[in-house]
């Protein structure tokens, strides 16, 4: 079931006129994108529309060359990726996990910014909503299951406690079983109050969607309610088969 | 004859993976080659022999200082050096050509300073060293002199290297297993973008791998007088083969690795020091072209290479 959207939500993450690329080779023009507090936002967009650079963008893992950024009425834009981390966001890329290392280690990697009491106490928290991840704890995180890696990759990005988490097609590489496991997690974390913007292909998570963007070529062909692209046909036929 | 070589190419093995640990280290974490390597371990023989002649610092009192200043050292070089180059298209490539250009400059301005003639320190100064340490405990009474192990019997020098290599590989091991930092340092090692965007401040993390890196290759060098001859400004390039080949053979990129990669080459220098002697100086190309067409990922191969 798809919650009620929220209505006008305060302004958590802000991109206005994004603009960015890899050397000369430019994939971003001008995309504006904003997330509320609490809100859920899916950003749509077939491979190549640009949504991982977007996604790094946000992070300050590819340079942004035109556009602001701001969080939480801050300007990030040309601040260092671990210092927008400190101030609360949190990106769960699509590799997600550390393989090498253990699930405790990874969860306490993603836990680094805070002392480590804190850290202790989010961990056991974190066990909590995911008990596999308790139980296999000292195992590699290569040992994991393609599902449960996931997991471990949301469990590592909220380890932080951030405020919001920004997600690299979640989907990929999952079964629909354990598709379905993932927005199933994810919804119960909207209760929390975490925003999220997710980036997928993938229309199953449009049920947790408060609204939905559209990235094609770059640029943002839609922003709306997953209501209004439901009713756009062309949209809907085009990128999703919904009608 | 056969136990000596083998307990002797041991203690060489653990003294080679000292010289190769930090190299290691360095690739490990930030994939580039520092081919000055070899020629931080040259000054790191400097100063304890400028120590000893000037002070009779005992080289084993020097351990503790060498690494505090190339700790000191290294740090700023990395922010001089390394963000630009890990910046670049292809920073491996990079920083073979930038460090072979440092490693000249080094030896350069080592020959301005400390002249061409070989230096060396008495053998003895080790020995004395560790039947002070050993006497330390009650009842213990021993000589400075050979050691006897197992029935055999070995110079202190290479005894107390071999130890003093155990322990830095034992340290190094604490560091990165038993540490927050040295975490968060193999997870920069297992994949530096998702380190990066984890928020991992990878450059810090960088800088101090880099630091400690270099300061290994300086404590290795305050054995150089007992373990591979006498120090001139041009010891570093083979320094540098010497601990590229120890890594190769154990495993690019994965710093525990070197200890095996060191004993192999340990065991195979002495083996052929008393077997072929005047073969053994090819013996680093010869480990490098084998194991490069026989296994390229290392003896312990790809599957331990990332963290």
């Amino acid at each position: 079931m798809r919650p009620e959207p929220v209505p006008t939500p305060a302004t958590r993450l802000e991109a206005t006129g994004i603009e960015a690329g890899y050397g000369s080779l430019r994939v971003l023009w001008g995309v504006d994108l904003q997330v509320g507090k609490g809100e859920t936002i899916v950003l749509l967009g077939a491979n190549g529309a640009g949504k991982t650079t977007f996604l790094k963008a946000l992070l300050g893992l590819v340079r942004v060359t035109s556009g602001t950024i701001r969080f939480d009425g801050e300007n990030l834009t040309r601040m260092r990726t671990d210092q927008r981390v400190r101030r609360g966001l949190a990106f769960m890329s699509e590799i997600a996990v550390f393989q090498a290392l253990s699930i405790e280690e990874n969860i306490r990697i993603g836990a680094q910014t805070l002392d480590v009491r804190r850290a202790r106490a989010r961990a056991d928290e974190l066990y909590a909503i995911f008990p596999v991840l308790k139980e296999k704890r000292r195992a590699a995180a290569s040992s994991l299951s393609g599902g449960q890696r996931k997991m471990l990759g949301i469990a590592k990005a909220l380890a932080a406690d951030p405020q919001l988490l920004i997600m690299d097609e979640p989907s990929a590489g999952l079964s629909p079983l354990f598709v379905r496991e993932v927005v199933k997690t994810l919804s119960d974390l909207r209760t929390h109050g975490l925003s999220l913007l997710i980036a997928e292909q993938n229309v199953s998570f449009l049920d947790i969607a408060d609204r939905v963007f559209v990235l094609e070529g770059g640029r943002i062909g839609f922003a709306g309610l997953v209501s209004d692209l439901r009713r756009n046909d062309a949209l809907a036929r085009a990128y999703f088969g919904l009608k | 004859m056969l136990a000596y070589t083998l307990f002797a190419g041991i203690l060489f093995g653990l003294y080679f993976s000292l010289v190769g640990l930090g190299l290691n280290l360095v690739f490990g974490v930030m994939r580039i080659v520092n081919l000055a390597h070899g020629d931080f371990l040259m000054l790191g023989a400097y100063l304890a022999f400028w120590l000893y002649t000037l002070s009779e610092v005992n080289p084993v009192a020097v351990i503790p200082l060498a690494f505090a200043l190339f700790v000191l050292i290294g740090l700023p070089l990395y922010y001089i050096l390394v963000p630009r180059l890990l910046a670049a298209n292809d920073p491996e490539m990079l920083s073979i050509i930038l460090f072979f250009g440092l490693s000249q400059v080094i030896e350069a301005l080592a020959g301005i300073v400390f002249g061409r003639s070989e230096r060396s320190i008495p053998g003895g100064e080790l020995g004395r060293a560790l039947a002070g340490f050993v006497n330390l405990f009650p009842g213990a009474k021993m000589e400075s002199g050979p050691v006897e192990i197992f029935g055999q019997t070995f110079p202190a020098a290479w005894v107390v290297a071999g130890l003093a290599s155990l322990l830095a590989v034992l340290c190094l091991y604490v560091y990165l297993y038993r540490t927050r930092l040295g975490a968060l340092t193999r997870a920069v090692m297992a994949d530096r973008e998702e380190a990066l965007s984890t928020g991992i401040d990878t450059h810090r993390v960088s800088a101090i791998a880099f630091a400690i890196g270099i300061a290994l290759a300086a404590i290795g060098g305050v054995f150089a007088p007992f373990m591979l001859g006498s120090i001139t400004p041009a010891m570093g390039v083979e320094a540098t083969v010497t601990s590229f080949a120890v890594i190769v053979i154990g495993s690019l990129g994965n710093p525990l690795g070197t200890v095996l990669g060191g004993i192999v080459y340990g065991v195979s220098y002495m083996l052929m020091q008393s077997y072929l002697s005047s073969w053994a100086n090819l013996l680093p190309y010869l480990l490098l072209i084998a194991i490069l067409l026989v296994r390229p990922s290392g003896l312990l191969g790809r599957q331990v290479r990332l963290a």
